[in-house]
């Protein structure tokens, strides 16, 4: 029998790894799990246990309720596909990026399991009149939790994030019964999916029966801003719309903005009977602020030549510690502050996260929420490798903590830069201009442009965005190549993966 | 009945948007003050010396060249916006005031100041950052946004006098023009109407799209006239109805519905008089444009408003109208790809025909409907409905 050649080992395990070796496309699946090295494996398998543990405590804190739960939501059984979603995320991961990957990944299951967990001990549907609803305020998920820091006693929980938006990502298929109950409605097919996906949920009496009352927004887009409406028509409580500018990038909004959100304040002191605490308020901004500093700092090292962090766990995260920990979740911080240490150790030894990047790229406009791991194909298979996102490049304001005035002033210039902002309002600047000095600051060469096939904001602009920059804008170095994606973000039935 | 004098002069003005009476007040050296929205007071694009041009683009057919700046998902209105720019149809334009309500309007006027479609240096165009709610903060925001977006550029720009003095003489012009519209339209409530939806859409649209002081000598005529109109003996329409809906700029929309045998008595949709020709109060002690902006606020009925009171109110209002115009239904209707509209004639048709007993029906439509077959059988269908309600109601079956 002929040895093989030890020289070639390493090839054959980096070709029987190859994602497009282990992928099998007529099932949809891949062939068998890869292989990383002994260390990476062992870490990875301890992180999925955990991942295990954290959903079988949310079980024991509350078996009734989880029972319930299952055959009361149609969405809660997404759940359970957690696990199998991060090990797509973490897709041919190896050493420090699969660490990061792992530990934000880890944070975010707790922080979702805390709140599945409050839901349901305080749902009406499945306990009528109990006390813990009333110490609820239901917010829109476009509105960043921050504010809530304010209200200790109270608990601020984002209506829609874990019925649609969270379980979307995890599961393509959970958003077309909810799409199909709101066309049915009559509510046109052309709109974007996801407010239509939250109105079908609300049509189809899909939401927890929590809150004292509710908070809409106008953020980020005009379908978003048509959802309240039905939304309030379902959960029957008190609301306020909390207005938020809309040309956010001009200096004369701001006083409407602080005002809004004096408003806010005000609405929530005067349905919960709660006087807002600025103590408590502004030490959960000083969390905040550290928390922002060490995202500033992942986006430094990411313009470096050794980028340590790729793909999508830089926003999924972003957007989940930005929307949902508010500052006021210290959990988070112990999260950033470990994945700092992984990150700034891989980039001082100038160690390259990945052997080959053939392309810099930025993941521009918003991600298709069906096909999260896109990124993760476009770096596996064609060496792409996601080093910016407009998702995680939102609000980087420092909070300044110094007066009650200057901290509200600096949190409403945090909310205006919210989650799909920048492609949604504000003037085609913030979407166009911004991409190029993105990809100059990121010195990147390649563009993943996602074309939401229903979002006004984009559909607006679509093949000028392809435009050279005009005179006066940043240029980047080398023109970037741009590929359009065409994709409707929550519901992969109009564009497939 | 015997056609209005100024009927046939009124349709050949809404034949284009750089129409006669247009030209003729810019040869005489004012300015042309494009808009799209109701939420840009069309009252202060009539200070002295400019004028206002709720823009349209009549009789365009292919939408090629807007297609491929803008996707196919944008509204016929905003793209056929593009389009006529693009080819120059608003050339003669010194200004665009627009307002970031919707994010396809948006954008299309964004393409205006990209692309520097109009060949004038001093051509600019700007954005109100529009509330979503009426309160104290909202009023001073908006009275912000006017004169930081509408009249300090037009100061600086084309030293337009923006005084309250000016102001009031701009109110006093837009009320005239609300009192003729208003007063024709209260023909609308007859029992027998002397005057058919067709022709009042006519009317109405000259009073957005046309220098208001070159046009009002025709309305006052018109209105005189319709004084002593005598309607048909025999009725020529089966049921009345209600159009509530998204931007209506095409009469032939109207035309299209009235052929089918309906009488349209109420115009709730943009570019109608519900509201639009509402005459602007100036009270005593408050300065004239927070009043206006205060009567903006107020009076809009758009979907985007977001609070309880305006849902509601605009639920209610459909009901007064349905009640004081004697309509037997409404139709929803929207412009296809408007994401405003398209959530809330969903809405809106659902608690009016539920929720207040009103029979309705929604559609969407094309910006461009004349020769819609489609639409013409949807409508054609819900007014048979009506007429066997009206039977079954006459006959006491329930």
């Amino acid at each position: 029998m002929k040895l093989p050649n030890p020289k070639q080992i390493p090839e054959f395990f980096r070709h029987i790894n190859d994602y497009t070796y282990r992928f099998n496309p007529k099932t949809g699946n891949f062939r068998y799990r890869e292989f990383r090295g002994l260390k990476d494996d062992v870490y990875n398998f301890y992180m999925w246990l955990k991942v295990w543990k954290d959903m079988a405590l949310l079980v024991a804190k509350g078996p009734l309720n989880i029972v319930k739960a299952l055959f009361r939501y149609q969405w809660f059984a997404t759940y359970l596909s957690y696990p199998a979603f991060v090990d797509r995320a973490t897709l041919g991961m190896r050493g420090n990026q699969l660490r990061m990957a792992r530990l934000q990944y880890d944070r975010i299951v707790k922080k979702a399991t805390q709140f599945l967990y409050d839901s349901f001990s305080a749902d009406e549907n499945f306990h009528p009149g109990n006390k813990k609803a009333k110490k609820i305020v239901l917010f829109d998920e476009l509105i960043p939790c921050e504010i809530m820091a304010g209200f200790p006693n109270l608990i601020g929980i984002p209506a829609q994030t874990m019925p649609i938006f969270l379980t979307s990502i995890l599961d393509q298929n959970i958003v077309p019964p909810y799409l199909d109950a709101s066309e049915n409605f009559g509510i046109p097919a052309d709109v974007c999916p996801l407010p239509s996906a939250e109105t079908g949920c609300a049509l189809r009496d899909d939401y927890p029966k929590i809150g004292c009352c509710i908070i809409s927004c106008n953020m980020p887009c005009d379908g978003s801003v048509m959802t309240s409406a039905f939304q309030e028509r379902y959960f029957k409580l008190p609301s306020h719309p909390y207005g938020v500018p809309i040309r956010y990038t001009e200096e004369e909004v701001q006083p409407y903005a602080v005002e809004e959100m004096k408003e806010l304040i005000k609405f929530i002191e005067d349905v919960s009977g709660e006087t807002f605490n600025w103590d408590t308020f502004l030490s959960a901004m000083e969390v905040y602020n550290q928390e922002t500093r060490y995202e500033l700092a992942k986006w430094e090292v990411n313009r470096t030549p050794y980028p340590q962090m790729t793909g999508e766990t830089f926003w999924i995260y972003r957007m989940f510690f930005y929307h949902l920990s508010g500052g006021m979740d210290k959990n988070f911080l112990k999260t950033d502050k470990k994945v700092n240490e992984i990150m700034m150790r891989g980039y001082q030894a100038k160690a390259p996260c990945v052997k080959e990047m053939r392309h810099r790229c930025v993941e521009w406009s918003c991600p298709a929420n069906f096909y999260p791991d896109f990124s993760i194909w476009a770096q596996e298979c064609w060496g792409i490798y996601v080093v910016a996102a407009m998702e995680t490049l939102i609000s980087d304001v420092i909070i300044d903590t110094s007066s009650h005035e200057n901290a509200l002033r600096d949190l409403a210039l945090t909310y205006q830069r919210c989650t799909m902002r920048k492609h949604t309002k504000g003037g085609y600047r913030n979407v166009l201009n911004e991409l190029w000095t993105v990809c100059e600051q990121y010195n990147c060469d390649f563009v993943l442009m996602y074309d939401q096939i229903s979002c006004k904001g984009m559909d607006g602009l679509s093949p000028s965005s392809t435009s050279r920059p005009t005179s006066g804008t940043s240029g980047c170095s080398g023109w970037p190549r741009i590929c359009w994606i065409p994709e409707r973000s929550p519901s992969g039935r109009c564009a497939s993966r | 009945m015997k056609d209005l004098k100024h009927l046939y002069t009124f349709e050949q003005l809404l034949e284009s948007a750089n129409n006669p009476l247009v030209r003729q007040a810019v040869e005489d050296g004012q300015l042309a003050l494009g808009y799209t929205c109701y939420h840009m007071p069309e009252v202060l694009l009539n200070l002295p010396g400019c004028f206002s041009v709720r823009l349209r683009a009549p009789l365009t057919g292919s939408m090629d060249i807007a297609g491929y700046y803008m996707a196919n998902f944008i509204c016929d209105y905003a793209k056929s916006l593009l389009e006529r720019g693009i080819e120059g149809g608003y050339n003669f334009l010194s200004a665009i005031m627009g307002t970031e309500t919707c994010s396809e309007m948006n954008r299309t006027l964004e393409h205006f100041e990209i692309m520097k479609l109009v060949p004038n240096e001093k051509f600019f165009v700007s954005f109100l950052d529009m509330p979503f709610k009426v309160t104290e903060n909202t009023v001073r925001h908006y009275v912000d946004q006017l004169k930081v977006k509408v009249l300090n550029p037009l100061h600086e720009v084309y030293g337009v006098d923006v005084s309250e003095d000016a102001m009031r003489k701009a109110v006093e012009l837009h009320n005239e023009v609300c009192r003729l519209i208003t007063e024709i339209g209260q023909y609308r409530k007859e029992e027998n109407p002397r005057i058919t939806g067709y022709e009042f859409h006519i009317l109405n649209l000259v009073s957005y799209t046309c220098p208001k002081a070159l046009i009002l000598p025709m309305l006052r005529e018109t209105a005189e006239e319709l004084k002593t109109r005598k309607p048909d003996a025999k009725k020529n329409w089966r049921v009345k109805i209600a159009v509530v809906g998204s931007e209506i700029d095409d009469p032939g929309f109207t035309k299209l519905v009235e052929d089918t045998g309906a009488l349209i008595v109420v115009d709730r949709f943009c570019f109608g008089s519900k509201p639009g020709r509402e005459v602007i109060e100036l009270p005593e002690g408050m300065p004239v444009l927070e009043a206006i902006a205060r009567h903006y606020l107020t009076t809009s009925q758009c979907p985007r408003y977001m609070s309880k009171e305006k849902v509601h109110e605009r639920h209610q209002t459909v009901y007064d109208l349905v009640k004081d115009y004697h309509a037997q239904g409404v139709l929803y209707e929207q412009l296809k790809f408007c994401e405003f509209w398209g959530y809330e004639r969903a809405l809106a048709s659902y608690v009016i025909t539920h929720d207040y007993g009103i029979p309705s029906v929604a559609i969407d439509r094309q910006n461009a409907t004349g020769s819609s077959g489609q639409l013409r059988t949807r409508v054609q269908a819900f007014i048979e409905s009506l007429e066997i309600k009206q039977i079954q109601a006459e006959k006491g079956v329930r």
